[in-house]
């Protein structure tokens, strides 16, 4: 199920809050392990039995890993290691079993047949979530939880369970244990569920349609393939940060407080900068997990260096089975080496070129991110740098460009703290008025654009 | 003032899904919507099965926005608000003026002309009679420029030409006989068809080719109903535009037998059904509406016969061709699945005339049963 659809927003939401809301307290984390299920069952009726495997799996490592810690070290750390392995395994298994068998196949001239089993939905987050408690039990940063159901709770959490944010148990694990769901809470999380509906169903889902008028061109100018970029570069921002607004808000709903995932990425001064405001618990997850192990920089220049480099690729990988995932991970390895040997100094003396070179480079890597194949991504960037061969521009972009024009610099303007800080400027009073008709707009037009239509895929949704 | 405004937002957002949630179950389900011209889904039957398929959960999520409460309402106002952005278009609709509906024409490759152009030539092979093709135009070629500049429509009168270099028929140039008319009604706004007026022109020109003659002055026209809704109104959620008005020029004269057959036995019908103008699809009002096989006696004796191999628009085209034949054979081929060769065989056909749109001639793939 996702979010923006009609069943989640007037049948299942309803009904699991009116549920919550009337049962006691002690039984909420029972009823949120049930309609998570549901929830995820909706759309993977069969892949929820992998997603309870994956519960129990890591409910049992951390139970073990709990009782060994102290004592016997290396028994634990035995049992993590398994734990984590099977992780991967599972997730290698799901994600990446062709990518790898057709790899093979090309390079050795085999004929191994490939699995082609459907990607469960979520695997990558809830992987990742659910493999970052035990070695927090390990590191001793968690605690060991007992309780199945309220594990099973945290691992399935409906409001981030597809797309994120990337919740760690340790971060939660009060919440888990008792929260206070209050109108105020309730509140908040009511005005950042709807407007990051808005930012999907209204801004992301309209400038996705000019992004697929260029990405299917047999050709393209070099004003269409600005235009396209463009539109994409905004659809994404949108389409995953309201992704990741909704599941702040509905997780405030029912009493949790999530992190933050996004800051405007958009504004970034440098690649590193944009790093830190653009899925930012996937890049805190990396460097916990992944990059501070590895050493970081604490053995010298050139070890940091390849950990940056080990763990881009992985972070490409993450984001899909495809080799011009770990391409697109290589490319922010390049520039983040880059910054941190020289050009970040360089960058501080000009506001507006770190600016222009940020987002260029964001952009240009988008298409690396998008297009299917190397080839594609090389004819994209030729027609952006003028070397489409299809001239500067023409009547079709014209259209494109009077049809979307709204939709872009609206889009524009809420990728930048503008709008907000704006709002906050007003007076205490006119805002009180203002907030409720202006989530009662986004929440009615958003409807009527769910209710027409039949065009509403979550770009983040399959990884 | 924080407090009362919390209490607020949580009051809304609990009303509204709250609200939606209750109409959307107690509101009794709708089995048709006259404004799309097509049956909402019903709740699906649930089984173990259709859910491990994922048919449950689809055909559900389909339910829940076809039996929305307001649903029309829901989706004028999307309507709406995509022109307030500027946009002209919705549901690949565009709004042009006067209120015309225009669904712009996109030019299939050459590989898919050759084979439609092969099917028509192996059933002239096959036939030692005169067989004219005529590839009728839509509104997008002939009202085009009333498309925003910039969108892609490509040009049917140059499909239709090559299509006419590649055949070995005679053809008939309907584009230019209603491209001579543009100024006059020949076109409904709301719909894909041409209007009886536009049919009258067609016709003209056609028995015009095959050494026969009609007069259009000799023609009053009139009025059988002014609230005609047509599928371009349905498909973008333009809902508040004028209907158009449905026209005819000639009466069933005396002696006229229809006879269409659904299946092998013959059900008498009339050249205009008067109850399917009571219906949301009053197009079909010209002959009852699609049949795969009709067989009509003009009670004129000794005329020729006509087999008119045909989509949809042939239906208010006939009436034109009642003084020309004694008898008309309709065959439409995406029901009708025998040999339309050994069809004209049979039944002692003199010509025969194949009369599709430009736009179904290249998109209806039933076309390529000509070759049998």
């Amino acid at each position: 199920m996702v979010f923006s659809s009609i069943v989640f927003l007037f049948y299942y939401l309803p009904a699991v809050l009116a549920v919550y809301y009337l049962i006691p307290s002690r039984y909420r984390n029972l009823w949120l392990f049930f309609v998570n299920l549901v929830f995820y069952g909706w759309g993977e009726p069969v892949y929820v039995l992998l997603m309870v495997f994956s519960i129990a799996l890591n409910y049992g490592s951390g139970r073990l890993i709990g009782r060994y810690r102290t004592q016997r070290r290396k028994k634990a750390k035995a049992v993590l290691a398994w734990n984590t392995a099977l992780n991967l395994l599972l997730l290698i298994v799901f994600k990446y079993a062709d990518l790898l068998i057709g790899t093979f196949n090309r390079l050795a001239g085999t004929a191994f047949p490939l699995p082609g089993l459907a990607l469960p939905i979520g695997i990558s987050f809830y992987t990742f979530q659910t493999m970052s408690y035990p070695i927090d039990v390990y590191r001793g940063d968690a605690s060991v939880q007992k309780d199945f159901i309220r594990f099973g709770t945290f691992v399935a959490l409906f409001p981030q369970l597809i797309a994120g944010p990337i919740v760690r148990y340790k971060d939660i694990a009060d919440q888990l244990e008792s929260r206070h769901e209050t109108v105020d809470r309730f509140a908040s999380g009511v005005e950042r569920f709807v407007v990051g509906l808005g930012k999907k169903v209204l801004l992301a889902n309209n400038v996705g349609v000019l992004w697929d008028a260029y990405a299917t061109a047999a050709s393209r100018t070099t004003a269409g393939a600005w235009l396209g970029a463009l539109a994409f570069s905004l659809q994404l921002y949108f389409d995953f940060s309201g992704y990741s607004d909704m599941a702040i808000g509905l997780g405030r709903m029912l009493g949790f407080e999530f992190r933050e995932n996004f800051d405007y990425p958009y504004i970034s001064g440098s690649i590193t900068e944009f790093w830190r405001r653009w899925h930012i618990s996937l890049g805190t997850w990396f460097r916990d997990y992944l990059y501070i192990p590895l050493g970081g920089n604490r053995r010298g220049l050139p070890r940091q260096l390849l950990n940056i480099l080990i763990v881009w690729a992985l972070t490409g990988l993450w984001h899909g089975a495809n080799w011009t995932f770990l391409l697109w991970g290589l490319y922010y390895a390049l520039f983040l080496v880059v910054e941190k040997l020289f050009l970040l100094k360089k960058l501080q003396n000009s506001a507006i070129m770190c600016h222009f070179y940020t987002i260029l480079v964001v952009i240009f890597g988008w298409m690396l991110f998008q297009l299917d194949s190397v080839g594609e991504v090389v004819r994209y960037w030729q027609a952006m740098i003028g070397l489409g061969g299809a001239g500067l521009a023409e009547a079709k972009d014209l259209y494109y460009l009077r049809s979307f024009l709204p939709s872009l610099a609206v889009g524009t303007i809420c990728a930048t703290p503008l709008l907000k800080s704006g709002f906050l400027r007003l007076p205490e009073r006119v805002r009180a008025v203002l907030t409720p008709v202006l989530l009662l707009t986004i929440l009615v037009l958003s409807t009527a654009y769910l209710v027409n239509s039949t065009y509403n895929p979550f770009l983040y949704f399959r990884f | 003032m924080e407090k009362n405004r919390n209490k607020i937002i949580t009051a809304l957002f609990v009303c509204f899904i709250g609200g939606f949630f209750l109409a959307n179950i107690l509101l009794p389900d709708i089995e048709f919507s006259p404004n799309e011209n097509r049956y909402l889904q019903r709740f699906p039957r649930f089984s173990f099965a259709s859910l491990a398929d994922g048919s449950f959960t689809e055909k559900a999520e389909l339910y829940s926005s076809d039996q929305f409460a307001l649903r029309d309402r829901w989706i004028t106002l999307k309507a709406r608000l995509e022109l307030l952005q500027g946009k002209r278009e919705n549901n690949g609709v565009f709004l042009c003026s006067d209120e015309r509906l225009i669904e712009p024409y996109t030019a299939p490759d050459e590989a898919l002309i050759e084979k439609r152009c092969a099917a028509v030539n192996a059933l002239t092979d096959r036939l030692n009679i005169p067989v004219t093709l005529a590839l009728i135009p839509g509104a997008a070629e002939i009202y085009g420029e009333q498309l925003p500049a910039g969108v892609r429509n490509d040009s049917q009168r140059q499909t239709a030409a090559e299509v006419y270099s590649l055949v070995r028929t005679g053809h008939v140039d309907l584009g230019q006989a209603l491209e001579a008319h543009r100024d006059e009604y020949i076109f409904y706004r709301t719909d894909h068809h041409w209007t009886s007026l536009g049919a009258l022109y067609a016709a003209e020109s056609i028995l015009e080719s095959a050494g026969a003659s009609l007069s259009p002055n000799k023609y009053a026209p009139r009025t059988v109903s002014e609230s005609f809704c047509g599928t371009a109104y349905s498909t973008s959620g333009f809902f508040w535009v004028k209907p158009d008005t449905i026209q005819v020029f000639i009466d069933a004269p005396q002696g006229l037998r229809i006879e269409k057959y659904e299946d092998a036995k013959p059900v008498s019908a009339a050249l205009y059904d008067e109850e399917k103008l009571d219906t949301k699809d009053k197009y079909r009002f010209f002959l009852g509406g699609n049949c795969p096989r009709v067989h009509i006696s003009t009670g004129k004796e000794g005329l020729p016969s006509l087999l008119i191999l045909r989509d949809s628009y042939a239906d208010s085209l006939v009436p034109f061709l009642l003084d020309t034949y004694s008898q008309i054979h309709l065959l439409d081929l995406r029901y009708y699945r025998a040999s339309a060769a050994q069809y004209a065989k049979d039944n002692d056909i003199d010509s025969v005339l194949i009369l599709y749109s430009v736009s179904d001639f290249v998109s209806d793939p039933s076309l390529d049963l000509l070759a049998q």
